[in-house]
């Protein structure tokens, strides 16, 4: 016990201190050479987007000619919004079905679903978009919007599985007893105490399946393939933020060009931002909503 | 539908399974002096076994006590009789579990069922966090088909929580949300929900241990309360509760095997000042557990 105690009162010796902080000096030098990048793709696409973007440039649709001046990006934005809305209402309610399978459903049958959308979230998205091509595209016979909802909802099915099993998984015990207790069936436990519990945290989960999506130019390229015109027919082939970028950035060389995909770059950026944003904001929302005041 | 469920499920057992009681009224269940009969009652957890061999008779319109040193199986001998043991993973329980004549473990029985007519309050207050007060005792009622419409889910939660002692105190606020409630109101919530199902028999597992003495005193009296309408089961680590309450009081302990059984059963009053065994006195006398 004295001996404890002396040790207590000895100086921290100087190599422990050195070791101390040599951790913490690498440690925030590892973080400012990650925040390199980030803020230098940030600080140039604000600084070559910025002076691009105005009314015209998001409510008028490109010309004919990407070389030429003049037009903007409105079929892109809204191709996007639309396709990315789409293969939501397509990925949520199959995603918040499959996390339930997933919590409920133990043994191998369980553990090969949860291996299957590990994979699926590992797949690399040029190859789900060749996987729609040869499913939807080559079986219509053309590119469209909805081939392309579709390959954005294999890329956010994994997503939306893994977040919302989790918030399912972190429900207390007592809770999913209680509501057993009371004679519930399993569907009923969901639909009525599990679901609404963990919502806002599965919302969340889905504003960064979205966000995921919005921002995927592989899965598009032969799926909705692009399109000079506005159209909001999902059977016609559909415009969207990356193709438009992927487009005019080849064709740099042209002005033009090259401010529009600088323009449709931050913009992009700001719906992503504005996605993520919201869904940081649900989350913050749920953790008030768990210590409510008396 | 659900409620047409649940009569069904009950009356093909009872024709069925209890044939002797197959004389009397059409719905009714069979009035019995013992609403609860145990035999040779074992539950496992995988390989392990955590109760061994309890048989026990439970007395209609009383409050047994269930008392013992943990680890004893008194909190899954009362999962037993709802057949919420068998909801975690690789657990199950064997022998006869029979409710006012019905074998709750037959195979035609909806376990679904067997709780909606036994209702159990927790040790922690659970109710439903995005639920208001209101529907936190409505929903469950109205789930199971017990109601219908608006002004029934009223009268009837009104109704529940004034039975649970909780109706003065949150009529105003029954918008709010059930967890804004102390530990002790959150608890009575959880008693007017169990009430709303209109059980027979009431399980409760520790209900005070997560409450203060006078939210305990608060139960306590209610239990009381309750009694000349539900047979109640109490599983309580308060040896005092168990004296004030109870009407007859069981006493478990674990065994050398680690599984908990039955030492004795008996009026609360014998139990206390005349155990017939050695074990019993020495843990009411406090001298282990």
């Amino acid at each position: 016990m004295v001996a404890e105690y002396q040790t207590l009162l000895k100086p921290t010796s100087r190599s422990r201190r050195l070791q101390a902080n040599l951790v913490v000096i690498l440690a925030t030098v590892a973080t400012l050479i990650a925040l390199v990048p980030l803020v230098a793709v940030a600080s140039y696409v604000i600084s070559q987007g910025a002076g691009v973007i105005n009314l015209d440039f998001l409510t008028q649709d490109p010309p004919g000619d990407l070389s030429a001046t003049g037009g903007g990006i409105r079929n892109a934005i809204t191709g996007t919004l639309e396709m990315a809305g789409v293969a939501t209402l397509i990925a949520a309610p199959i995603g918040i079905l499959v996390a339930i399978f997933n919590t409920e459903v133990g043994g191998r049958i369980g553990a090969a679903s949860r291996f299957i959308i590990d994979v699926l979230a590992a797949l690399p998205s040029i190859v789900v978009g060749i996987f729609v091509y040869a499913l939807v595209v080559v079986a219509q016979g053309h590119f469209s919007g909805f081939a392309g909802s579709l390959a954005l909802a294999i890329i956010m099915l994994p997503v939306i599985v893994v977040s919302t099993e989790e918030m399912f998984r972190l429900l207390p015990r007592p809770i999913s007893e209680g509501a057993r207790a009371l004679g519930f069936t399993r569907w009923r436990t969901y639909l009525s105490v599990f679901i609404p519990t963990a919502l806002s945290g599965i919302f969340t989960g889905l504003l960064l399946a979205v966000s995921r999506a919005v921002g995927e130019t592989a899965p598009l390229i032969f799926t909705s393939l692009g399109n000079n015109f506005f159209s909001t027919d999902m059977n016609e082939p559909m415009q969207a933020l990356p193709l438009l970028i992927y487009r005019n950035a080849l064709n740099s060389a042209f002005p033009a060009a090259r401010d529009r995909a600088m323009g449709a770059a931050l913009t992009l950026v700001a719906i992503v931002l504005a996605f993520n944003l919201l869904g940081r904001w649900l989350v913050s929302r749920r953790r008030l909503a768990r210590n409510p005041g008396r | 539908m659900e409620e047409v469920e649940m009569t069904t499920a009950i009356d093909t057992t009872q024709t069925v399974v209890a044939a002797p009681f197959a004389a009397s009224s059409d719905h009714a269940l069979p009035d019995t002096s013992v609403v609860l009969k145990l035999r040779n009652v074992d539950a496992f957890y995988g390989p392990r076994r955590v109760v061994r061999d309890i048989s026990l008779d439970i007395a209609r319109n009383a409050i047994t006590a269930i008392i013992g040193p943990s680890g004893s199986g008194k909190s899954t001998l009362l999962r037993c009789i709802d057949r919420m043991h068998e909801v975690v993973p690789h657990a199950r329980a064997t022998g006869l579990i029979e409710y006012r004549g019905i074998d709750l473990y037959d195979r035609r029985i909806d376990p679904a069922a067997v709780r909606r007519s036994i209702g159990m309050v927790f040790q922690q207050p659970n109710p439903f966090p995005t639920m208001s007060i209101f529907d936190n005792v409505a929903a469950p009622a109205r789930f199971n088909g017990l109601i219908q419409g608006r002004n029934g889910a009223s009268d009837l939660v009104e109704q529940c929580l004034k039975r649970a002692a909780l109706w003065d105190e949150v009529k105003d606020k029954l918008r709010q949300s059930g967890t804004s409630l102390s530990g002790g109101q959150q608890q009575r919530l959880c008693i007017a929900r169990a009430l709303a199902m209109a059980p027979d028999v009431l399980l409760m597992d520790e209900p005070c241990s997560a409450l203060d003495p006078i939210a305990t005193l608060q139960i306590e009296q209610l239990m009381v309360e309750l009694k000349a309408s539900y047979t109640i089961l109490i599983v309580t680590h308060n040896m005092q509760q168990a004296a004030r309450v109870s009407d007859r009081t069981a006493f478990l302990t674990m065994g050398e095997d680690g599984a908990g059984y039955l030492v004795e059963e008996g009026p609360t009053g014998r139990i206390f000042t005349q155990p017939r065994e050695r074990l019993t006195e020495d843990y009411i006398s406090g001298r282990f557990g």
